[in-house]
């Protein structure tokens, strides 16, 4: 327990996470204040304005299926123009559609709170597993760079338990850290929202939404800073972390998939890491599929998905195998 | 009592990319017994700091077997760690931190009291320099921090890598006063040194290493004579006269250009009674009693510069060195 208490001091000494977090909060700061300058309550004309638009906006869309249907079944009332519509007319259909347009959506210069914290969330996930990764290669590089593991090790002559520590600590810490910074983060939209802006429909979905989100995140957070560590425990230093998700990004997601594109690879997109990091936030994520109606007859699809549990299963194994590499090889070092 | 610290046969080899097959250690020997201020004297690259880490578990040994405090190292190390205070090679240390935290933080890691922070600072004259962050502080007070680490837990057991390392002549003469009343209070030392002057100085026993092996060890008055042969200078008018009337009287002399030296004297009274008989008057006998240094340097080969490292290969004055270790045999103490 001690030990856990000197690592997380030494952890929260550490001038880089001192300096992340200084960024955390600065990113936050202009968010939340450029929103909230950005921002109004709408007024009862504006509102009423954003319905009427809204309305008018539904009614045209029906319009728009009405003619089609009409068009197509070949029953346009006489006088009226061919216009260049698909043989399905389904894409028009309103009932059909993901949402359909509603009054925040004629709001200009209001910030909703239902439609924004998505995106938000978005944006904090990707910055704290950004600090994750480089806080996790961080912290255990320098130390196994500069001599404070072999300090350690003197003390407590067992590896496994010094290194399992520093993991769990991290881990302990940058979840902590992440659930904070995302309930903060969430709850001063959603004020901004209710004073300076509108809620917009908080029911039951949205908050179950959110919440999946949120928790896929905290997840994505936690693989990449083990990531992280386990990259530069092996390399020995921060920058073996630095460097193998640099080469890793160039040689693989850039050059790998230009020569999987040239020798017509069926469905590159399913190589590549991020593409499953993609699928394990969004739960589904769908590509253009290039080879799928090269041969068929009638109906084709023209994409393909990846789905959240293969891909969770992907970054779940990688991370592991990684973690179980680097402890493994630690185990064995000759620390000089 | 059983020995404090116990190597036998200690092998260890590096491979390294750069510098291809170095062997450090070569079946190397060493016994502690307790209460003992125990020099471990070589040359740079002799092998001493690889031992140290070998018996420490921070380096896998190739072969040989090894105890400390009567527990097998490296298996189980972790029993004893507690009672061993050690510091290897100038421990580096987070610069980020001041003195008092670094101690406070590998306290908090070994669970010792942190009120032995203070103590250990004072007992190394750190006390009022410990909240100055450790990269301001100079190589020696770098080098008083690492004992003082090495001292915060209260060991039986004090391991210390060439702490005279760049400690200025005011330093180094505290910490042989630290060392000596650190021995009073029953405290066994191991002190690793190339410098012949702070072993003499300090340790009761002593074991020389070169090239990875055991040259001589054994207490150090028994060391020195082992390599007594009992030789005297002389002075005298007429040195070529006086030589032959020496090698007459079954002396082996070797003449220099102002004094002679004389071999196997047991009883100094008969040079000058030889040399009186024939009117030959003594101006000056000197006991060429060795010391540590010439021991050292006859020891570990070339010699001239103990300073200057050496590769660790089979060549040149190893030879000499094997025959050091066969001709005169190794003295070893007592209660070894
Ligand atoms: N990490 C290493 N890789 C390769 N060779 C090493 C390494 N550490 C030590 N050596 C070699 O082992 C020999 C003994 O080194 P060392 O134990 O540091 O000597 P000392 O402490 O007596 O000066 C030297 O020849 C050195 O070059
Ligand atoms: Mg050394």
């Amino acid at each position: 327990m001690n030990l856990v208490r000197a690592e997380l001091e030494r952890l929260g000494a550490r001038r880089f996470v001192q300096l992340m977090l200084v960024l955390l909060v600065l990113a936050f700061g202009v968010t939340a204040s450029t929103t909230l300058a950005g921002s109004h309550q709408p007024t009862a004309a504006e509102l009423t304005d954003a319905r009427t638009q809204a309305a008018e906006s539904r009614r045209q869309m029906d319009e728009v299926y009405q003619r089609c249907v009409a068009q197509v079944n070949g029953n346009l009332p006489p006088g009226s123009e061919q216009e260049d519509f698909p043989a399905d007319c389904s894409e028009f259909d309103p009932v059909l559609q993901d949402r359909l347009p509603v009054a925040t959506d004629f709001l200009p210069g209001v910030f909703v709170f239902s439609q924004q914290a998505e995106p938000l969330l978005y944006f904090l996930i990707a910055f704290l597993a950004l600090f994750g990764f480089l806080v996790g290669a961080s912290y255990v590089g320098a130390d196994l760079n500069s001599g404070g593991v072999v300090n350690l090790l003197l003390w407590r002559p067992r590896r496994m338990t010094v290194l399992g520590t520093k993991l769990g600590t991290l881990m302990g810490a940058v979840l902590g850290l992440s659930l904070l910074a995302s309930l903060v983060y969430l709850a001063t939209f959603w004020v901004i929202g209710q004073s300076a802006g509108l809620p917009g429909q908080l029911d039951g979905a949205f908050w179950a939404g959110l919440g999946a989100v949120h928790a896929r995140g905290l997840v994505l957070v936690l693989l990449t800073s083990v990531l992280g560590f386990a990259l530069a425990t092996l390399g020995r230093h921060t920058s073996a972390a630095l460097g193998t998700v640099a080469a890793y990004a160039v040689v693989w997601e850039l050059g790998a998939r230009l020569v999987m594109e040239i020798v017509d690879t069926a469905h590159p997109d399913r190589f590549m890491l991020s593409s499953h990091v993609g699928a394990w936030l969004s739960g589904r994520l769908e590509f253009w599929d290039a080879s799928a109606c090269a041969s068929a007859s009638g109906f084709c699809e023209r994409v393909y998905a990846l789905t959240w549990q293969p891909a969770l299963a992907v970054l779940l194994g990688l991370t592991a195998l990684l973690a179980v590499a680097a402890f493994s090889v630690f185990r064995r070092r000759d620390l000089i | 009592m059983s020995a404090v610290i116990e190597i036998e046969g200690l092998r260890k080899t590096f491979n390294s990319v750069r510098h291809g097959r170095q062997v450090a250690v070569d079946g190397f020997d060493l016994t502690v017994g307790p209460g003992e201020v125990h020099g471990f004297l070589g040359p740079n690259g002799s092998g001493k700091t690889t031992t140290l880490r070998a018996l420490l578990g921070l380096v896998r040994a190739d072969g040989g077997r090894m105890s400390v405090l009567g527990a097998p190292s490296p298996t189980r190390l972790a029993q004893v760690a507690g009672r061993v205070g050690a510091i290897v090679e100038s421990p580096q240390f987070f610069g980020n931190f001041t003195g008092y935290r670094t101690l406070r933080l590998l306290a908090l890691a070994g669970g010792v009291p942190v009120s032995r922070v203070d103590e250990a600072l004072e007992q190394v004259g750190l006390h009022d320099r410990g909240d100055e962050r450790v990269k301001g502080y100079s190589l020696g007070m770098k080098q008083r921090l690492a004992v003082a680490s090495a001292l915060l837990k209260n060991p039986e057991l004090l391991i210390l890598d060439e702490p005279a390392n760049g400690l200025d002549p005011a330093g180094i003469r505290e910490m042989r006063d630290l060392t000596r009343s650190l021995a009073d209070a029953g405290v066994t030392v191991l002190i690793s040194s190339h410098i012949l002057a702070e072993i003499q100085l300090i340790c009761d026993h002593v074991t020389i290493i070169s090239r990875g092996r055991r040259v001589a060890s054994g207490r150090v008055d028994e060391v020195l004579a082992g390599f007594d042969r009992h030789e005297f200078l002389v002075r005298v008018a007429e040195p070529e006269r006086a030589a032959e009337l020496l090698r007459a009287g079954g002396l082996p002399v070797d003449v220099y250009s102002d004094h002679l030296v004389v071999g196997q004297v047991d009883d100094p009274t008969r040079i000058s009674r030889l040399l009186g008989e024939q009117g030959l008057w003594v101006r000056e006998l000197t006991s060429l009693r060795p010391d540590l240094e010439s021991v050292f340097l006859e020891l570990t080969g070339d010699g001239a510069h103990p300073e200057v490292p050496r590769q660790v290969d089979g060549s040149g004055p190893h030879h000499r060195v094997m025959e050091m270790d066969a001709g005169v045999g190794e003295v070893r103490g007592d209660n070894a």
